[in-house]
C-alpha cells in the first residue's frame, strides 16, 4: 500500500472480489425462477410424402411439411439474468421401432430487446421432418391396430426454450401447450386443421 | 524498469496508507449495493456492473494518487548521526570480539 502500485493492485483485486460476489448474487436472485409461459400452437397444414432419404439408406422414408402458427408472450421470462432465449420448435412421436422420436422443426433466437411477443403466422418449418421409415403415416404406422386409429392424434408439438443467461445454470425448459395432431394415412394430399 | 516511475514520490504514511485502504473499499462496495439494487431494479446486469467500474474509477482517482491527505502524519526518524564517527565505534569494538 506505500507505492502507488501495490494501492492500484489491491484496489482491482478488491474491485474483481465484489463483481465476482455481484455475479453471484445475480444468479441466486434468478436459479429458483419458474421460466414456464403457456404457449399457443396451431398447426393449419399438413402435406405427407414418401420420398427417397439421399442421406440414409436408399428407401423411401415419410417427410412431413407442417404449417403452424404460434402465440406465446415470452417477455416474463425475460429479468436481469437472461440474454438470449433459444426456442425451438419440437415433434414427438411413437413409431414401431422407436418409442419416442423427438425432430426439431424451427427455432429462433430471441435476444434481449427483440420483441418477446410471439405472433408466428403460417410458418413453414426450416428442418426436414423426416422419418426414418414409414413412420409419420397415420395408416402404416397403426396398421397392426384397429381401424379406429385413423383418428389417433399422433404427433405431438410442443415449444422449448434454452433460457442463455449471464451466470449460472443454462435451463431447458418446455412451454406450457401441447398441441396433438393426426397425421394424413395417405401421401401428397392436403390436410387442413 | 520504473526508475522514472520511482522518481515521483508516490509513499503515504501508514496512517494515510489505512485511510487510503478504507476509502476505496467503502467507495466500492457503496457502488456495489448502489448497482445490484439498480440493476436488480431496471433488470439491467450491465448496469450494476457500470456503477461497479464507476466506483473503481473514483476510488483510483482518490486512492492511487499521494494526495496530501495522506500525508499528514510523516514518520519521525531518528536524528542523523555522524558516520564517520560510527565506524570508529565499529573497528574499536571488532577486535575484543575475537579475543
Amino acid at each position: 500500500m506505500n507505492t502507488a502500485l501495490s494501492r492500484a493492485n489491491s484496489l482491482f483485486a478488491f474491485s474483481l472480489s465484489v463483481m465476482a460476489a455481484l455475479t453471484f448474487g445475480c444468479f441466486i436472485t434468478t436459479a429458483f425462477k419458474d421460466r414456464v409461459v403457456p404457449v399457443n400452437i396451431h398447426v393449419s397444414r399438413v402435406i405427407l410424402e414418401n420420398v427417397e432419404d439421399f442421406t440414409g439408406p436408399r428407401e423411401r422414408s415419410d417427410l412431413g411439411f407442417i404449417t403452424f402458427d404460434i402465440n406465446a408472450d415470452l417477455q416474463p421470462i425475460f429479468d436481469w439474468n437472461v440474454k438470449q432465449l433459444f426456442i425451438y420448435l419440437s415433434a414427438e412421436y411413437s413409431t414401431r421401432n422407436n418409442a419416442l422420436n423427438q425432430v426439431v422443426l424451427w427455432d429462433k433466437i430471441i435476444l434481449r430487446g427483440d420483441n418477446p411477443k410471439l405472433s408466428l403466422k403460417d410458418m413453414k418449418s426450416k428442418y426436414f421432418f423426416f422419418d426414418d421409415g414409414n413412420g409419420l403415416n397415420n395408416q402404416t404406422h397403426f396398421l397392426p391396430y384397429v381401424l379406429h386409429t385413423r383418428s389417433n392424434r399422433n404427433i405431438t408439438l410442443t415449444l422449448s426454450w434454452n433460457v442463455v443467461p449471464n451466470a449460472g445454470i443454462l435451463p431447458l425448459v418446455t412451454g406450457s401447450g401441447q398441441i396433438s395432431i393426426p397425421f394424413p394415412d395417405t401421401y401428397k394430399t392436403t390436410m387442413n386443421y | 524498469m520504473f526508475g522514472l516511475l520511482d522518481a515521483i514520490p508516490t509513499q503515504m504514511d501508514y496512517k494515510g496508507q489505512k485511510l487510503a485502504e478504507q476509502i476505496f473499499q467503502g467507495i466500492i462496495l457503496f457502488s456495489a449495493v448502489v448497482g445490484f439494487i439498480y440493476g436488480y431494479l431496471i433488470e439491467q446486469f450491465g448496469w450494476t456492473v457500470y456503477i461497479v467500474i464507476g466506483g473503481f474509477t473514483l476510488s483510483c482517482l482518490l486512492t492511487l494518487p499521494p494526495w496530501p491527505m495522506y500525508r499528514r502524519n510523516p514518520l519521525k526518524w531518528l536524528p542523523a548521526q555522524d558516520s564517520s564517527l560510527d565506524e570508529k565505534k565499529q573497528l574499536e569494538k571488532k577486535p575484543k570480539k575475537h579475543k
